[in-house]
């Protein structure tokens, strides 16, 4: 299960696999995540019922699981395309929070299921997300290196701190607004890079 | 699970009081044998060695009762003895040392929070990400910015209780390789690194207003 969700970052699953997981997402956005059947998968994939348990022997709920683990590693491979050209790691940054915020409130099935099954959701969607930290804090690392650290901090526990920021503000704004660059480029410098990157401050 | 202390002298049972305390004791201890769906009132009743009418009386709804009360016991419970440690503090490191590490230790250390996180984390994980996270942290920023407020001002105390909440509910939720949030030494390692150096011109921008409560 983690084997297939981090290779889903780097490198995806069998073609097989991702056929299965891709018609499930389908089903999954037409019904909802409680009436979706392996039934269900296997025909929108045009594939058997056994198929599909030889590829998910845990049935259901493997499929259900496995499916929110792909399209949370989507998630976040399309935001690594969205900052490839951004500059410094604060504008990386600044990037990834808007366009992420930006991503979340449009995408559809995420919102119809946020308010018709959070219950059902919300316990898979975390713990996917959290088991993207180490592959979020590698695609964060050569970004980090390229800047000039503050004395007192290590890169590893540095790119981990940041992905933990990212997941957090991604699940949840708070009282940031994150439509507005500004407003994200303040959060940037003060909350996440600040004890990081030497000479950034706070509210410059 | 955190200990539960009965007011001093009071006999269990001879009060409404001395009866809720008992049902949520006994309740707490049952959530964290067997988690919310299946623990009963009967269940409850038993381990808090009364009847299922006394367990009525004292929570007319019932289960669901029973429940919204512990919560808000522990809750209440927490935000007292944080608010304690807190008024403690006497610079900004100390208080967020000591809040963090407070507050890590609580939450790894509920035997009845641990439990559902493993067993029925659809109890729990809801309150924290997506749609009901954004409470939580408005919540808990309400509950800690008073106190950060003696250094960081007003207008940065509850924006700066969101940011340490995330961070608390990120290491603690899922544990880091590189900082333990219930060891205090390396909360400092981790305050001094991150914290601070997102704080430390605001604080001095706006230092702290020591002046008296009005009289």
């Amino acid at each position: 299960m983690t084997d297939c969700t981090s290779a889903a970052i780097g490198h995806p699953p069998s073609p097989a696999k991702h056929r299965i997981l891709t018609a499930t997402y389908t089903c999954i956005a037409r019904s909802g995540l409680a009436r979706v059947t392996v039934e269900d998968a296997a025909r929108e994939a045009g594939i058997s019922r056994a198929t599909v348990y030889r590829h998910f022997p845990g049935g259901r709920d493997e499929l259900v699981r496995e499916t929110v683990g792909h399209e949370v590693a989507h998630f976040f491979l399309d935001l690594a395309d969205a900052v490839a050209t951004s500059s410094s790691f604060a504008e990386v940054l600044t990037e990834a929070l808007l366009h992420a915020h930006a991503a979340v409130a449009g995408h559809e099935v995420l919102q119809k299921l946020l308010a018709t099954e959070p219950d059902r959701l919300l316990p898979n969607l975390s713990v996917e997300a959290n088991r993207l930290l180490p592959p979020i804090a590698a695609f964060l690392t050569p970004h980090l290196e390229a800047e000039d650290l503050r004395s007192d901090i290590e890169v590893d526990a540095a790119a981990e701190y940041v992905a933990r920021m990212v997941l957090s503000l991604v699940g949840a704004p708070g009282r940031w607004d994150l439509t507005d660059r500004d407003e994200v480029g303040e959060l940037v410098r003060s909350e996440v890079l600040a004890g990081i990157v030497a000479g950034v401050a706070p509210g410059l | 699970m955190p200990t539960i202390t009965m007011s001093d002298g009071a006999t269990p049972g001879t009060s409404t009081d001395g009866v809720e305390r008992r049902v949520l004791d006994a309740a707490m201890r049952c959530l964290a044998r067997w988690g919310v769906a299946k623990t009963s009132l009967d269940d409850i009743a038993r381990e808090a060695g009364v009847s299922r009418a006394t367990v009525y009386r004292a929570f007319p709804g019932g289960k669901d009762t029973v429940l919204d009360a512990i919560v808000a016991d522990e809750l209440g419970r927490f935000a007292d003895d944080l608010a304690e440690h807190l008024d403690a503090a006497d610079d900004l490191e100390a208080l967020l040392v000591v809040g963090i590490t407070f507050a890590a230790r609580t939450l790894t250390g509920h035997d009845a929070l641990q439990y559902l996180l493993v067993h029925e984390p659809e109890q729990v994980l809801p309150h924290v990400s997506f749609g009901r996270f954004d409470q939580v942290l408005a919540g808990a920023a309400a509950l800690v910015a008073p106190h950060l407020a003696r250094f960081v001002g007003e207008e940065l105390a509850l924006r700066t209780g969101e940011w340490v909440t995330r961070l608390v509910l990120s290491y603690t939720m899922s544990p880091s390789p590189s900082y333990d949030f219930t060891d205090a030494a390396d909360v400092r390692r981790f305050t001094r690194s991150y914290l601070l150096s997102g704080l430390d011109d605001r604080s001095t921008a706006a230092p702290p207003a020591p002046a008296p409560p009005p009289a």
